[in-house]
C-alpha cells in the first residue's frame, strides 16, 4: 500500500475554482480518458475495469467490471446505463461532492460505461434534496452536449449516449436500485422481487446496469493509468481509493479520499483531526453508513478500512460514512434514533421489513424512555433475525443490523437501561 | 425441463415455473397470501419461504424459477423459524377480531396463524389503526385487518383494468385503499376484491354479517345470468343462498366473477310466484288453486281456441334447455302450433330466411382464443357491460397489443387498451360498413373508413363482435351481412382462425336456438314442416286478434320486447298463461298462473355463448308449491291427445339429445367441460349485402337509445338491491352540445314525450354522447314504446 502523500483520483479536482465547469475539467485533462476508451473495443474496456477490481461503492461492493459483463450482447431492448445518485445513507455525503463539484467526471464515467455495455441512453437518479446539485449536473450536461461529449456521435466515433437527470422524491429505499428503476418509471419506489435481475429486465424492461457516483467517476482514472495501476492501489480485493465520510465526534469531520486498507485509526487521527477529547474518549465506530452493525473501540484500534477486515470485524464498509461516537453518547439513544429513520423509510411492501421496522423501533423507543422489560433485548435479537435476509431487498437487513450489532457490542447498556429505566452514559 | 426435488421427491416442470408451481403439481402446499395464480407475482407477504441447498436465505417459492437440481425443502427447521417470524409480525398490528370478523373460520391469516404461527403475541405496543373507505355497494372495508399483500390492488390494476385501488404512505403507515380522490369502485368486477383477499380487510357487503362461514353449504354452479356461463360456488344454507363465489375454470372465467353474477340471487326471493293461481271462469282476479285446477284452467283455455290461434313466447333466461325442449315440444306437438320464438328484443327477423346455422347466431372463437386476437371489431358492442368476463380476455388482447375499433351510437365506457372509436348515429351503421367495403378495394373514403379498411387488411387474427346493439338493431342482418363481407376480403387471415362473433348476452340463448324456441326451425336447427310467427309476428297477432292465447315461459313481454308499447297492448288483448317463477305484470295480467322454479332451485342444462352446453344441479329448494317447469308442461300435456312422451329428466334429456347431438345426455353429463364452438362454419357466402331496408324515420330531432343494462336485464337481477344500487337510478343521458341546445344541465329534470306518453326524468350531461343521441337509464323508458324502424324520435321539454 502506498504510503506517501494522499492519492486522490475521484477528488483531484474538488478543490479547484469552477471544478464543476467545462474548461476547468477540460484543463485538468478531461475526457482523454474517455477518447481514449471509445478508441477501444467494448469487451477491451470491460476487460480494463475487470483488471482494476473495483467493486461499487454504493453500500453493497460487487464488482463493477462483472456487472458490466452481465449485461447481455445482444437485446432487443435498448439497454440502459443509470447512476444512482440517491445518496441517502445517514452519514454519507461523498456523491454529492462529485456531482457539484464535479459533475464532468461522473458524465466521462458514464460515457465510457455506456459505451462499454452497449448503452445509449442513461439516467442519473440524484436524491430529492440535491437540488443545486442537479443543476449543477444538468449545467454540465449541456456544456458536454455542446462540445459532442454526449449525443449522437460522441467526439465523431459514431458512438451515440443520451443522458438526462431525474430528480427523486426523498425516498430513502429510491437508492435499492430496482426502486430506483421503478421510481424512474414513474410508479412507487418499491424494490422488486429479484430474480430477474436488473442486468437482464431492469428500466422498462431493457438491460439495465445502475452504478453508484463514484464508482462512475473512477472510471475516467482507471481507463486513463490502466487496470492494473489502480488494482495496485489499495489492498487485495479492495483496490483503489475510496471516499469516507468521516462525521460525528472527531476534530475535522469531512469527506477524506485515501487508499482502501488505510488502518480506521490513521483515518480519524491523521486525516479527520482525531476523536473529540482524544482516542481514549472514543466509545464506537459506524464504519459503513447507519446500516453497519458499530465497532467497539477495541477493534477500532486495529482495523483497516477495507471490505474483508470490517467483514471480519462483524461490521461492512458499506457506503464509507464513518460515523464517530465518543463516550458522551448512549447507544441505546442513537441506536433508537436510527431505527426511528428506518420505521420511517421502511417502503412497507414486504412482511418483515414493514412490521419488523415499526416494532423494533417502538421497543428501543421504549427502552431508551425507560419502559424496557425483561426479555425485551432478547426479542429484538430474535426480531433482527426474521427481519434480516428475509426481505425483498436489504433495507430489511440495513434496520435490523445496527440494532443487533448494537447488542452485540454494548449489550450491557441495554442490560442497564433495562434494568434501570435510564442512560449508563450522563 | 429441469428436474428438481422437493421435500425428497423429484419433479420435472416446464422451463420457467417457479418453486411454488412446482410444489402444487406434487401436491404439496406452500402456505401464502400475496400470491395468486390470476395475478402478477409480487412477493411481498413472505410466507411461502423456501429453504433450497446452496442458498444461504430462504428464498419465496412463489417468485423463485426453478433449476435444474435443485434441493428445495418445505418443511426445514429454517422455513419452519421463517414462517413463524413472519406470522408473528403479520399479527402484530392484526386486530385479531375474528369473532366478528365475516372472513373467520375461511380466513387464511387464521388457519396459518394456528399452523405456523407462535401461539401468543409478544406484541406490547400500540396496534395501528386504520381508516375505512366507502367502497360503494358491493366492497365494505375493515381496514385494521388488512395484511397488505396488494391482491386487491394488483386486482384492480391487472384484471380489471379500473386502477382504483392503491397502497398510499410508507412503512407500516402504509394504507391500501382507493387512490386519494378516487370513491367507491366503478368496476363490474369489484366483488372479486373481496373473494380474492386473504383476510377480512374487504368483505362483500351484501354478505357482511349474515351468516358465518361454516355454516354455510357449498355447491358448484354454473352462472345463469349471462351468456359466459361462469363457474361458481355457491354458499347456501336453510335453502337461501347467501354467497356465490367464482369457480376457477381456465377455460372460461379463468379465477373470477362479475358482480352480477355475484349478487343477482338476491333477487331470488323477491316477488316469486309461489301457488298456482286462476281467474275463475266467471271473471274476477286471481285466485289460489290447487294444481290440478290451474292446469285443468290452462288446458280449456288452450283447447277453447284453435291450436293456430295459440302463441308460445319464452325467456331464454332462467329457463334450463329442458324446459326450453319441453315448451317447443308441448306448443308444437301436444297444442299444434307454429308460433313460438324467444327473441322478444330482436327488430329484425329476415336472417330467419336463409336460415341462419348455429354458427351464424353464436360465438366462433373460443373465449381462451379470444385472448390472440390481433385486432378487434366492436359492433354496436359494449361487452364490459354486456359480458364482462368475456371481456377480460378482450383486454388481454389488448394488453398483448390487439387494437380494438369500436362503432357504435356512443362512446364506451371500456377497460381496453387501444381502442379507436367511430360514433355512428342510429341508422347509418350500414352506410359506414358499406363505405369501409369500399374503402378495402380503393384505400380511399372517410378517415374511419380507411382506418377500419387498413386494420381489417392486416389483421391476421381479426375478432369481429356483434354487440346488443348490433343484434336488435333494425337492420341486423344487413349490418351482420356486410361484416361477413368484410371478414371475407380481409386477405391476411390466418387459415383455422374464425373471428365471426355474435355476441348474444341473453343467458342460454343459445340453448333457446339449439333447442329450435323459434318459428323457423326444430330442435337441431332441423327445418320444419310450416314455419310460424317470430316474436315481433306473435306480439302483433295478439295486438290484431289473430292470436287468442298466449303461453308464457317466464317472460314478461312488457319488459323484454323491443317495443314494449306493442308488447303490453298484445298482452291486455288475449288471454295469458303464465308459467314462470316471477309475479311481474304479465303474470298480474294472466288468466293462469303456474309456479315455475329458478336456476339453482331444478337440475338444467345451461348453453353459453360459446355453444358450451354445461349441467347446473339444483344447490336450494323453491317454493313449496312450485314445480319444475318442464314437468308443469308434461303435466299439462296430459290434459291433451298426445302426451309429452318423457316423465323423468332422463327420457327428457334423452329426447334432447336426439334433438341435438350436442346435448346427448351421456356427453353433457359426463361432467367434463363441454366443447366450445362445436358447430363449424355458418353461411358466409352469397348472402345479399344489396337488400333494400326499411327508411328510418326522420332522425333530425333527438333519438332516444334504451336498452337494458348490465344491472337490470332479468327479473331477478332487478330483484336484487344490490344491483339495484349498481344501476343507478332512471337517468336521461345527454350530449354536451344537445344539452346546450335544449338548455338543460346535468341535474336537471326534463319530460321526455314520445307516442302521445311522456315521462319526466332527471338529466346528465354524458360526455360520451355525440349529436343528437340519448341514452336513458332505467327500465321507466320502456313505456315510450318502440319507433318505426326501431328508433325512437322524442321531444324534449325542460322542465324548471
Amino acid at each position: 500500500m502506498n504510503q506517501s502523500a494522499p492519492l486522490q483520483i475521484v477528488f483531484k479536482n474538488i478543490h479547484k475554482a469552477n471544478s464543476h465547469t467545462l474548461p476547468v475539467y477540460l484543463k485538468g485533462g478531461g475526457y482523454k480518458a474517455m477518447a481514449e476508451a471509445l478508441a477501444k473495443t467494448p469487451e477491451e474496456v470491460i476487460n480494463e475495469v475487470k483488471t482494476s477490481g473495483i467493486r461499487g461503492r454504493g453500500g453493497a461492493g460487487f464488482p463493477a467490471g462483472i456487472k458490466w459483463s452481465f449485461i447481455p450482447k445482444a437485446s432487443t431492448k435498448p439497454k440502459y446505463l443509470v447512476c444512482n445518485a440517491d445518496e441517502g445513507e445517514p452519514g454519507t455525503c461523498k456523491d454529492r461532492d462529485i456531482l457539484r463539484f464535479d459533475p464532468h467526471l461522473l458524465i466521462e464515467g458514464m460515457v465510457i460505461a455506456a459505451f462499454a455495455v452497449g448503452s445509449e441512453r442513461g439516467y442519473i437518479y440524484i436524491r430529492g434534496e440535491f437540488f443545486l446539485e442537479s443543476q449543477r449536473v444538468e449545467g454540465a450536461i449541456r456544456e458536454a452536449y455542446a462540445k459532442g461529449y454526449l449525443g449522437d456521435n460522441i467526439l465523431g466515433t459514431g458512438v451515440r449516449f443520451d443522458l438526462a437527470v431525474h430528480l427523486g422524491a426523498g425516498a430513502y429505499v429510491c437508492g435499492e436500485e430496482t426502486a430506483l428503476l421503478e421510481s424512474l418509471e414513474g410508479k412507487k419506489g418499491q424494490p422488486r422481487v429479484k430474480p430477474p435481475f436488473p442486468a437482464n429486465v431492469g428500466l422498462w424492461g431493457g438491460p439495465t446496469v445502475i452504478n453508484n457516483v463514484e464508482t462512475l467517476a473512477s472510471i475516467p482514472a482507471i481507463l486513463e493509468h490502466g487496470g492494473s495501476w489502480y488494482a495496485g492501489l489499495g489492498v487485495e480485493k479492495s483496490t483503489g481509493t475510496k471516499i469516507f465520510s468521516v462525521s460525528g465526534h472527531v476534530n475535522r469531520p469531512g469527506n477524506y479520499e485515501v487508499e482502501m486498507g488505510l488502518p480506521l485509526k490513521r483515518l480519524l487521527e491523521e486525516y479527520a483531526g482525531g476523536v473529540r477529547g482524544g482516542w481514549d474518549n472514543l466509545k464506537g465506530v459506524i464504519p459503513g453508513g447507519s446500516s453497519s452493525p458499530v465497532l467497539g473501540k477495541q477493534v477500532c484500534e486495529t482495523v483497516t478500512m477495507d471490505y474483508d477486515s470490517i467483514a471480519r470485524a462483524g461490521s461492512m464498509l458499506g457506503s464509507g460514512a464513518v460515523v464517530v461516537m465518543d463516550k458522551s453518547v448512549c447507544i441505546v439513544r442513537a441506536i433508537a434514533r436510527i431505527s426511528r429513520f428506518y420505521r420511517h423509510e421502511s417502503c412497507g411492501q414486504c412482511t418483515p421489513c414493514r412490521e419488523g421496522t415499526g416494532w423494533l423501533s417502538q421497543i428501543v423507543t421504549r427502552i431508551e424512555a425507560g419502559g424496557g422489560q425483561p426479555g425485551d433485548i432478547e426479542l429484538l435479537e430474535e426480531l433482527c433475525g426474521n427481519i434480516s435476509g428475509k426481505t425483498i431487498c436489504a433495507l430489511g437487513d440495513a434496520a435490523a443490523m445496527p440494532v443487533a450489532g448494537a447488542i452485540r457490542a454494548f449489550r450491557d447498556e441495554f442490560v442497564y437501561h433495562v434494568e434501570h429505566g435510564r442512560c449508563l452514559v450522563e | 425441463m429441469p428436474t428438481l426435488i422437493i421435500d425428497d421427491r423429484e419433479i420435472t416442470v416446464k422451463a420457467g415455473a417457479t418453486i411454488m408451481e412446482a410444489a402444487k403439481l406434487l401436491g404439496i402446499h406452500i402456505p401464502h397470501f400475496c400470491y395468486h395464480p390470476g395475478l402478477s407475482v409480487a412477493g411481498n407477504c413472505r410466507m411461502c419461504m423456501v429453504e433450497v441447498e446452496k442458498m444461504p436465505k430462504p428464498v419465496i417459492s412463489c417468485a423463485m424459477p426453478v433449476n435444474e437440481g435443485m434441493v428445495v425443502r418445505t418443511d426445514s427447521e429454517m422455513v419452519r423459524k421463517a414462517r413463524r417470524g413472519v406470522m408473528e409480525l403479520l399479527l402484530i398490528n392484526h386486530p385479531l377480531d375474528c369473532p366478528v370478523c365475516d372472513q373467520g373460520g375461511e380466513c387464511k391469516l387464521q388457519n396459518y396463524a394456528v399452523k405456523y404461527g407462535p401461539d401468543r403475541s409478544r406484541f406490547q405496543e400500540h396496534k395501528r389503526e386504520v381508516p375505512n373507505y366507502d367502497l360503494g355497494p358491493v366492497i365494505e372495508t375493515e381496514m385494521n385487518r388488512c395484511i397488505h399483500c396488494t391482491r386487491c390492488i394488483r386486482f384492480s390494476t391487472e384484471v380489471a383494468g379500473t386502477e382504483e385501488m392503491g397502497a398510499v404512505f410508507r412503512g407500516d403507515h402504509m394504507m391500501v385503499g382507493p387512490y386519494p380522490g378516487r370513491g367507491p369502485l366503478t368496476s363490474e368486477l369489484a366483488g372479486n376484491m373481496a373473494e380474492i383477499c386473504p383476510v377480512g380487510a374487504l368483505n362483500l357487503k351484501p354478505f357482511h354479517f349474515q351468516v358465518r362461514g361454516w355454516e354455510l353449504q357449498e355447491a358448484d354452479g354454473v352462472c345463469p345470468h349471462c351468456a359466459v356461463g361462469c363457474h361458481t360456488r355457491v354458499n347456501h344454507k336453510d335453502n337461501i343462498v347467501y354467497r356465490i363465489k367464482s369457480r376457477r375454470c381456465d377455460s372460461i372465467n379463468q379465477d373470477w366473477l362479475c358482480d352480477k353474477g355475484r349478487f343477482a340471487y338476491e333477487g331470488m326471493t323477491e316477488g316469486r310466484n309461489l301457488v298456482p293461481k286462476i281467474i275463475p271462469q266467471e271473471g274476477g282476479s286471481l285466485v289460489e288453486v290447487t294444481w290440478a285446477e290451474a292446469l285443468d284452467r290452462a288446458a280449456e283455455l288452450i283447447k277453447g281456441v284453435a291450436p293456430d290461434e295459440v302463441a308460445g313466447l319464452a325467456g331464454a333466461w332462467g329457463q334450463g334447455a329442458e324446459e326450453l325442449y319441453a315448451f317447443q315440444d308441448f306448443l308444437r306437438n301436444v297444442v299444434g302450433t307454429a308460433h313460438l320464438d324467444h327473441r322478444l328484443a330482436q327488430r329484425d327477423f329476415s336472417g330467419d330466411a336463409v336460415p341462419l346455422q348455429r354458427a351464424d347466431l353464436m360465438l366462433n372463437t373460443p373465449l381462451t382464443a379470444m385472448e390472440e386476437a390481433d385486432a378487434i371489431f366492436l359492433v354496436g358492442a359494449d361487452p364490459r357491460h354486456e359480458m364482462p368476463l368475456l371481456n377480460l380476455r378482450l383486454r388481454k388482447a389488448t394488453l398483448n397489443g390487439a387494437q380494438v375499433w369500436s362503432m357504435g351510437p356512443r362512446h364506451l365506457s371500456s377497460n381496453l387498451e387501444n381502442v379507436e372509436e367511430t360514433v355512428i348515429a342510429p341508422g347509418e351503421e350500414c352506410n359506414f360498413l358499406r363505405k369501409v367495403l369500399a374503402a378495402m378495394a380503393t384505400r380511399r373514403g372517410s378517415k374511419a373508413a380507411v382506418a377500419w379498411a387498413g386494420a381489417l387488411r392486416k389483421a391476421e387474427r381479426p375478432l369481429v363482435l356483434l354487440g346488443r346493439y348490433a343484434i336488435n338493431h333494425p337492420q341486423a342482418e344487413l349490418l351482420r351481412r356486410l361484416l361477413l363481407a368484410l371478414l371475407n376480403k380481409a386477405e391476411s387471415v390466418q387459415e383455422a382462425w374464425q373471428g365471426y362473433n355474435r355476441m348474444v348476452a341473453v343467458a342460454n340463448a343459445a340453448a333457446a336456438q339449439d333447442m329450435g324456441v323459434v318459428p323457423h326451425r326444430g330442435p337441431g336447427y332441423q327445418s320444419v314442416a310450416r314455419t310460424g310467427m317470430n316474436a315481433r309476428e306473435i306480439l302483433e297477432g295478439c295486438a290484431l286478434g289473430k292470436i287468442k292465447v298466449l303461453f308464457l315461459l317466464g317472460i314478461d313481454p312488457g319488459n323484454e320486447a323491443a317495443d314494449s308499447y306493442l308488447a303490453a297492448a298484445a298482452v291486455a288483448e288475449v288471454q295469458v298463461i303464465y308459467l314462470g317463477a316471477f309475479g311481474d305484470r304479465a303474470a298480474q295480467q294472466a288468466q293462469v298462473v303456474l309456479p315455475g322454479l329458478l336456476p339453482g332451485e331444478r337440475s338444467m342444462t345451461l348453453t353459453n355463448g360459446e355453444g358450451r352446453v354445461q349441467r347446473c344441479e339444483r344447490h336450494v329448494n323453491g317454493p313449496l308449491m312450485a314445480r319444475e317447469d318442464w314437468r308443469i308442461l308434461r303435466a299439462l300435456s296430459q290434459r291433451f291427445a298426445k302426451v309429452l312422451p318423457y316423465n323423468d329428466l332422463e327420457g327428457l334429456r334423452a329426447a334432447m339429445g336426439r334433438g341435438d347431438r350436442r346435448y346427448d345426455p351421456g356427453v353433457v353429463g359426463s361432467g367434463k367441460l363441454g366443447v366450445p364452438c362445436d358447430h363449424g362454419v355458418g353461411v358466409t357466402q352469397g348472402l345479399d349485402v344489396n337488400v333494400d331496408v326499411d327508411e328510418m324515420e326522420d332522425a333530425s330531432g333527438p333519438i332516444l337509445l334504451w336498452q337494458p343494462s348490465l344491472y337490470d336485464d332479468t327479473p331477478v337481477v332487478r330483484g336484487s338491491k344490490t344491483m339495484a344500487k349498481l344501476a343507478g337510478g332512471v337517468e336521461l343521458r345527454i350530449g354536451t352540445k344537445e344539452a346546450k341546445k335544449h338548455k338543460i344541465a346535468s341535474g336537471g329534470s326534463v319530460s321526455v314525450e314520445c307516442n302521445g306518453h311522456a315521462i319526466q326524468v332527471n338529466v346528465a350531461v354524458d360526455e360520451a354522447l355525440e349529436g343528437s343521441v340519448l341514452f336513458g337509464t332505467g327500465l321507466d323508458f320502456r313505456c315510450l314504446g318502440d319507433g318505426k324502424g326501431g328508433f325512437l324520435p322524442v321531444t324534449l321539454k325542460a322542465l324548471k
